[in-house]
């Protein structure tokens, strides 16, 4: 007689069987199941904080020389944004910076993703910008949809130092040639030990390596003698900018000033000009962040732009002698220095920068 | 002898199983919880946002200027335990609601404030605590988050010290919550 005692009846086996299978599937589904327990904003939000810390609190990456000075060409070495003018001072940006990271060259999203928002997911985001008094907002990248993480950071933008020096300030300092001469020379001196060591805080500092250079000088020609007797030349210009250098080392503290190359294409009146450049009454020159670098001027090196004026004959050929004009051969440099008498130091203006990702 | 007991009625076994299964899969796919933990982002946002403010109310506009606006506030001509509570008020707001793409208003984000500032009473080694400003009285219901900034003042508190104006240091403590 059979038997049945310890057999599998078919049902058995294949309720067993799509158990398994559901169970084998199921267990390899759980850690999809259990993202829907996060709340969907929390990786977005600390995706934010993280963007806003590095912006807000970092210098970037390369620092020196510093990221925004280095042409579109070389994007490939930029690894990191940040905007602070540098990690011992957080919340205070560069406006060089920040110029820099908005301006259109950069395509979205792929160039900031990798700079900035970092991660393997690919994050969609918004960041916005506005400066205190402007209506303005400088923002890169979508409109946010309904659920995303934001952070938003009170920041102040570090502005420009400029030197103004007018009719008055060149009669008071004698900038201005007692001979009658057809060549003019008006020296500024940038004293790098003054300039670094004087003012420790980057937040205030005039760092000539990262930030604008800039010399508005008006009434050129006001002090020029006997115009009135046709003394005065017509056409007068900015014929080359020579810069020149001191570089102080131990064994020889005071070295001689050598002259080693030429400005060739400096910023005048606000565009690039190639010289030499005709001049008016004004002059605007801007030596633009990342121009001198630590090859061209080390923390002690004493660096002067000669600045060389010629003086024509209405036929714009023949040199023409003039006497007053710009001059401060005989009286010494500019100072470029922290002295509120010659410059305007740099001032903090209020921002806001908000973050949003998706 | 062939008989049904301990057997599983296939049909209605798969379907039951199916269906728990895939219910399971909709409930727990389908629930976004906010749970307690989640709680610690809308604070670290605020935190944030009050300690940057603090943080630029006392930084000087320029490097030529001594004080900041903050130290300002504190100093107040230099009258003791008082301090310019409207100057901070409009100040602190201004920091706070600031956003881009929008004027800055005084209430958008319907943000309320407790300030105070705390010092170290030398006569009676004890520390002492004055009101600074308010935009609205703590009534117990609400969860602010603390942000403090250190400030350092030339000015005499309660309890001496500072009379020879030897700067003080005091702590700037905010009190900050939404509606």
């Amino acid at each position: 007689m059979t038997d049945d005692a310890g057999n599998l009846s078919i049902d058995f086996l294949a309720g067993f069987t799509i158990f398994l299978i559901a169970f084998i599937y199921i267990a390899t589904l759980i850690p999809g199941l259990f993202i829907g327990l996060q709340s969907r904003t929390v990786d977005y939000d600390a995706v934010a904080y993280r963007t806003g810390v590095i912006l807000v609190e970092d210098p970037g990456m390369p620092y020196n020389p510093a990221w925004e000075t280095l042409a579109d060409s070389h994007k490939g070495d930029m690894l990191r944004f940040g905007l602070a003018v540098s990690k011992d001072s957080p919340n205070i940006l560069s406006s060089q910076k920040v110029d820099r990271f908005f301006c259109r060259t950069w395509s979205y999203p792929d160039d900031y993703r990798s700079r900035v928002i970092f991660g393997d997911y690919p994050y969609l985001f918004n960041i916005s910008f506005q400066q205190a008094g402007s209506n303005l907002t400088r923002s890169i990248g979508d409109n946010p949809p309904d659920e995303y993480g934001y952070i938003r950071r009170v920041v102040k933008v570090k502005g420009n130092s400029n030197a103004s020096i007018d009719d008055s300030k060149i009669r008071a300092y004698m900038f201005n040639s007692s001979d009658n001469v057809t060549t003019d020379v008006f020296s500024i001196h940038l004293n790098f030990t003054n300039l670094l060591g004087d003012e420790p805080d980057p937040a205030y500092q005039i760092n000539p390596y990262n930030d604008q250079i800039m010399v508005n000088i008006s009434g050129m020609n006001v002090s020029v003698v006997n115009k009135s007797l046709g003394a005065e030349a017509q056409h007068t210009t900015l014929e080359a900018i020579q810069i020149c250098r001191s570089k102080p080392i131990s064994t020889n503290p005071h070295p001689p000033v050598v002259c080693f190359a030429n400005f060739t294409s400096p910023i005048v009146d606000n565009k690039q000009v190639d010289l030499p450049y005709p001049i008016e009454d004004n002059l605007s020159l801007i030596i633009p962040p990342g121009f001198i670098t630590t090859d061209l001027a080390d923390a002690n090196t004493q660096l002067y732009f000669n600045l060389t004026f010629n003086h024509y004959d209405t036929d714009n050929v023949t040199l023409f002698p003039e006497n007053g004009y710009l001059n401060n051969t005989g009286s010494g440099p500019f100072e470029y220095t922290y002295d509120p008498k010659n410059i305007t130091l740099p001032k903090l203006q209020d921002g806001v920068l908000e973050v949003s990702v998706w | 002898m062939v008989n049904e007991h301990g057997q599983l009625y296939t049909i209605e076994g798969v379907a039951a199983a199916l269906i728990m299964l895939f219910s399971a899969y909709l409930v727990l796919g389908a629930t976004s919880v906010y749970t307690p933990g989640d709680t610690h982002i809308s604070d670290m946002q605020l935190e944030q946002l009050g300690t940057d403010a603090l943080r630029m109310m006392n930084t000087p506009v320029n490097g030529s200027s001594s004080t900041s606006p903050l130290q300002d506030i504190l100093y107040y001509n230099g009258v003791q335990g008082q301090f310019d509570g409207t100057g901070f008020n409009t100040l602190f707001l201004n920091y706070v609601n600031n956003q881009t793409g929008s004027k800055i208003d005084n209430a958008p984000n319907g943000l309320h404030y407790n300030a105070t500032v705390s010092y170290y009473n030398i006569a009676n080694k004890t520390t002492g605590t004055l009101p600074l400003s308010t935009n609205r009285n703590l009534t117990g219901g609400e969860h602010p988050v603390r942000v403090t900034e250190w400030v350092i003042v030339n000015k005499t508190f309660p309890g001496g010290g500072g009379t020879d104006f030897k700067p003080r240091a005091v702590l700037v403590e905010v009190l900050l919550w939404r509606d």
